[in-house]
């Protein structure tokens, strides 16, 4: 016995320690960007204040999904990155503190929530992304059309996200809603079609670029940061628009209502919505397309953009219908075969 | 609870450190076992406050919820079934066709490699080897247009992660199979193939249904695999738990989601334990280790059974070349120059995990070999109220899928007065009452071959219960406590089902974040986390067998045994 007190004894006194050696002043963050996106603008973060990040990634659903778990005893101090359809459900929730940077009057309209409870870090646009070899081998055209993905060609060979769990899937189908000028019937039949040539639906909105750069499936919808990047590791896929064209959701920043370290996630709103972190996108290879007017967006992923016909997700409407239309595609669309 | 120790006899009340060691423990399962699953049936069955059915029901008339139940349901029985006929296959190889000895270690290590394997590993391989471009299928076979996704892939990589249990359950059963009957029936003139049929095989029935189950609950707790392979037209239980929790943050959803797999898992469980499990104990004890002739079988049929086993020993390598592979090239599939990168990346970026993950382990490893020990003992040997409760108890976190057991934590560990989810505690707690039964079981099976009078001897001599534990019995069961510390290692290296809902910010795990990395087309990176942990999971268990191999107490390899089969 006298061997389990010591144990526990132990134990505590070394857990203890640890939680004291964590008193330092580091924010908190869920970070909705991939690592390799999110790490190098902390690392300018603590570069530039020198405070520390500390943080782990989770898809849109599952961050949105812990912040409310965690409500009435805040574990992060910011929810950072992720579609503004997100944050638009956050707040229904009532998770966020409203908090307006230096930034923030500066920004266009679909930039920012009028109170503050989000404010925009980036922009991104949903592309098409197909494999070179396997348009090739069907003899297609890089799709150039919503239709054109309905092609029996691309029969069990198409990989996009689920909308339980990421919103690129939510950003792609209020984009299919707005370009059917938000008639429902008409956008489920379309996505009804659309599951017929669906290999899988991924947990996360780049789950499926690996295997589209693999030719293990021959193209998905994606967002154009997690496209680029496929394209930069050399996998050989081509990035084309609708000619209806296709939406773009802004990715938000925002203060947690309760957080412990309010004035370090202030910090870190302050620095990420100004060109301070987002003149560095560029430079660490992250495609986003900056928010911050104040910022130019680089040359060549401008090119990429030149002639796409991009527009914005109304973010009350998506905020507003989110639950219904998810739901309603879980019942009708995923689940239909 | 106090109240019903009291009326119990005196000598229970005398002794103190057997008092105040059930207590504690009742007081930690209460806590980490009964607790949690309270909080769930709570969640369940109640709307604003009042008790109603109607959410299970609703969930259960749901016919997607419907679908998932009867496909989780296939996928297990198929994985019961392959699963069951591997391990006999390498089992009545390992035990009949007169393998040298150190091909025996090759197969061993082999059947062993998946289960101390990170859970994804083999679903990575299946992809990029079966995939409409796969390796396999598409470069090997010329197939077009296969999908990796769905039940098959499915059922095929969960019988290659989990048949090694069956191979475990199987192997004693066949070597402890008296080479006289099967020597008897050929001298009497039977044919080996009607011997195999109507001595050999009869005679591993109890064996056969004790694996399937085995399998059947394996297979139905098993959450990664279906999340990376069943794809959206099979949907199992396990996983629609989780995306209904995390995704949809529904946590009635997800709580009667869990508790549609906890009846045929409690079903599956009560079965193994009470019907099937005793039968097979009887058969192997005392003959564990003997090995039988091999003239029992035709050289032909030796042959094939060797080629047969080398066959998916292949494959099984060649999965985890591949991975090997993919840990070394740049970008897999397109740009295949060697680089040291991604372990760069894991011993950098990826360090946290790492840290956080051997800190978890190395500390959940004492205390549940302890905990397992302590357990087993005081069920063994000591009488005490409640001893048959305790028992069931301490099993439940391990019988319920992972799924159930990190929603159940979450969801009464999250808010105050017990707020642990963001810490350590929760994880390592997590691993220790869902992992140590093994270790109990060890030290149980030890005891019972353990004389009495040993510790008779020291009470008679006036010491106390502590100090006869202390100084008699903990010598004995020294293997046990090493078998309960490597279960509790390894699991803390490689399970993900439950504690994929207790990481935070400051205590991540590596196959957390190997999942993240398959999740963002980080594939090099998983592969090389992947690798890492087969890597030190492969050392420590080697390490724990050379130690156990020291104590040459009769039941040293059942415990090393157990060791992997938990």
């Amino acid at each position: 016995m006298k061997l389990l007190r010591f144990l526990a004894i132990a134990a505590i006194g070394w857990m203890s320690g640890l939680a004291a050696a964590q008193a330092a002043d580091p924010v908190n963050v869920y970070s909705i960007w991939p690592e390799n996106y999110a790490r190098p603008m902390f690392e300018e973060f603590e570069k530039a204040t020198g405070i520390k990040v500390n943080f782990i990634r989770f898809s849109s659903g599952e961050a949105l999904a812990r912040v409310i778990a965690e409500k009435n005893n805040p574990r992060i101090d910011v929810l950072f990155g992720g579609p503004v359809e997100t944050f638009a459900a956050g707040i229904k929730e009532g998770i966020f503190a409203p908090y307006k940077s230096p930034s923030f009057d500066k920004l266009p309209a679909r930039f920012k929530h009028a109170d503050g409870q989000w404010t925009a870090i980036a922009d991104d646009p949903l592309v098409f992304m197909t494999n070179a070899a396997f348009l090739k081998s069907k003899g297609l055209q890089a799709p150039a059309s919503w239709d054109d993905l309905l092609n029996p060609a691309y029969k069990n060979q198409l990989q996009m996200a689920d909308a339980r769990t990421s919103g690129t899937a939510v950003t792609r189908i209020f984009s299919v809603l707005e370009v059917n000028k938000r008639d429902e019937e008409k956008s489920f039949a379309y996505l009804k079609k659309l599951r017929q040539n669906v290999q899988v639906y991924t947990k996360s909105g780049g789950g499926g670029t690996l295997p589209v750069g693999l030719g293990q499936a021959g193209g998905g919808i994606f967002f154009i940061v997690d496209a680029l990047e496929t394209k930069a590791k050399g996998y050989d896929v081509v990035i084309s628009f609708p000619k209806e064209g296709i939406g773009s959701s802004a990715e938000a920043i925002a203060l947690i209502k309760g957080a412990k370290n309010p004035e370090g996630g202030k910090k870190l709103i302050d620095f990420a919505t100004s060109a301070a972190m987002q003149s560095k996108l560029a430079a660490h290879k992250v495609n986003f397309v900056p928010a911050n007017p104040d910022v130019k967006t680089e040359a060549s992923l401008a090119a990429v953009l030149k002639d796409a016909k991009v527009f914005p997700i109304d973010d009350e409407y998506a905020g507003a219908n989110r639950k219904r239309i998810v739901d309603r595609w879980i019942k009708e669309v995923l689940g239909s075969q | 609870m106090a109240r019903g120790f009291v009326s119990e006899g005196r000598r229970f009340l005398r002794d103190p450190a057997l008092l105040g060691a059930v207590v504690i423990l009742w007081l930690l399962l209460a806590l980490f076992v009964l607790y949690p699953l309270f909080e769930l049936l709570v969640r369940a069955f109640s709307d604003e406050g009042k008790f109603t059915a109607q959410p299970l029901l609703d969930g259960i008339a749901d016919p997607s919820n419907r679908a998932a139940f009867v496909n989780s349901l296939i996928l297990a029985t198929a994985v019961g079934v392959m699963g069951t006929l591997l391990g006999f296959l390498f089992a009545l190889t390992a035990t009949r066709a007169g393998l040298g000895r150190r091909w025996l270690t090759l197969l061993d290590a082999t059947a062993l490699l998946p289960l101390v394997s990170p859970p994804f590993t083999t679903s990575i391989a299946i992809i990029f080897s079966f995939g409409p471009k796969g390796f396999i299928s598409h470069h090997l076979l010329g197939f077009d247009n296969v999908s990796a996704y769905g039940f098959w892939s499915t059922a095929l990589a969960e019988t290659l992660t989990y048949f090694p249990i069956g191979y475990l359950t199987l192997r004693p059963i066949l070597a402890a199979i008296d080479p006289n009957l099967e020597e008897m029936a050929f001298s009497l003139g039977g044919s080996r193939w009607r011997i195999f049929r109507t001595v050999t095989v009869p005679l591993c029935v109890p064996g056969f249904a004790n694996t399937f189950l085995l399998l059947f609950a394996a297979s139905l707790a098993d959450f990664a695999t279906p999340l990376i392979l069943a794809g959206n037209s099979f949907a199992v239980l396990p996983t629609q738990a989780f995306l209904q929790i995390t995704g949809m943050f529904d946590f009635k959803g997800g709580a009667v989601l869990s508790l549609m797999l906890l009846v045929p898992a409690a079903a599956v469980f009560l079965l193994q334990r009470y019907w099937v499990g005793r039968r097979v104990y009887v058969t192997v004890t005392g003959k564990v280790g003997q090995r039988s002739r091999t003239r029992a079988m035709a050289p032909g049929a030796s042959v094939g059974l060797v080629v047969a086993c080398a066959l998916v020993a292949i494959v099984i390598v060649y999965f985890y070349a591949l991975l090997v592979y993919a840990s070394f090239v740049v970008a897999f599939g397109a740009n295949e120059t060697f680089t040291w990168r991604h372990y760069g990346v894991i011993f950098t970026e990826g360090l946290p995990a790492i840290r956080d993950t051997l800190i978890i382990a190395l500390v959940g490893m004492p205390l549940g070999g302890f905990y397992g020990v302590l357990v087993g003992y005081l069920l063994a040997r000591r009488r005490f109220p409640g001893r048959r409760a305790m028992e069931i108890v301490t099993i439940i976190n391990y019988a319920l899928p992972g799924t159930i057991v990190g929603i159940a934590y979450l969801m009464a560990f999250n808010d105050p007065p017990i707020a642990l989810t963001g810490g350590m505690l929760i994880i390592v707690a997590c691993y220790v009452f869902r992992y140590s039964p093994t270790g109990i079981r060890a030290t149980v099976a030890l005891l019972q071959q353990i004389d009495r009078s040993l510790e008779e001897a020291s009470s008679s001599l006036g010491a106390g219960s502590g100090e006869t534990f202390r100084r008699v019995t903990l010598p004995l069961i020294v293997p046990a406590f090493f078998a309960g510390l490597g279960v509790v290692f390894i699991r803390s290296m490689t399970a993900i089902s439950a504690t994929i809902f207790l990481v935070s910010i400051s205590w991540t795990l590596i196959t957390v974040r190997i999942l993240e990395n398959m999740t963002e087309l980080a594939l090099g990176p998983a592969a090389a986390f992947s690798v890492f942990v087969i890597v030190v999971v492969f050392a420590v268990v080697w390490g724990l067998s050379a130690v156990l191999a020291r104590f040459r107490a009769p039941t040293a390899g059942a415990a090393a045994r157990s060791l992997l089969g938990g």
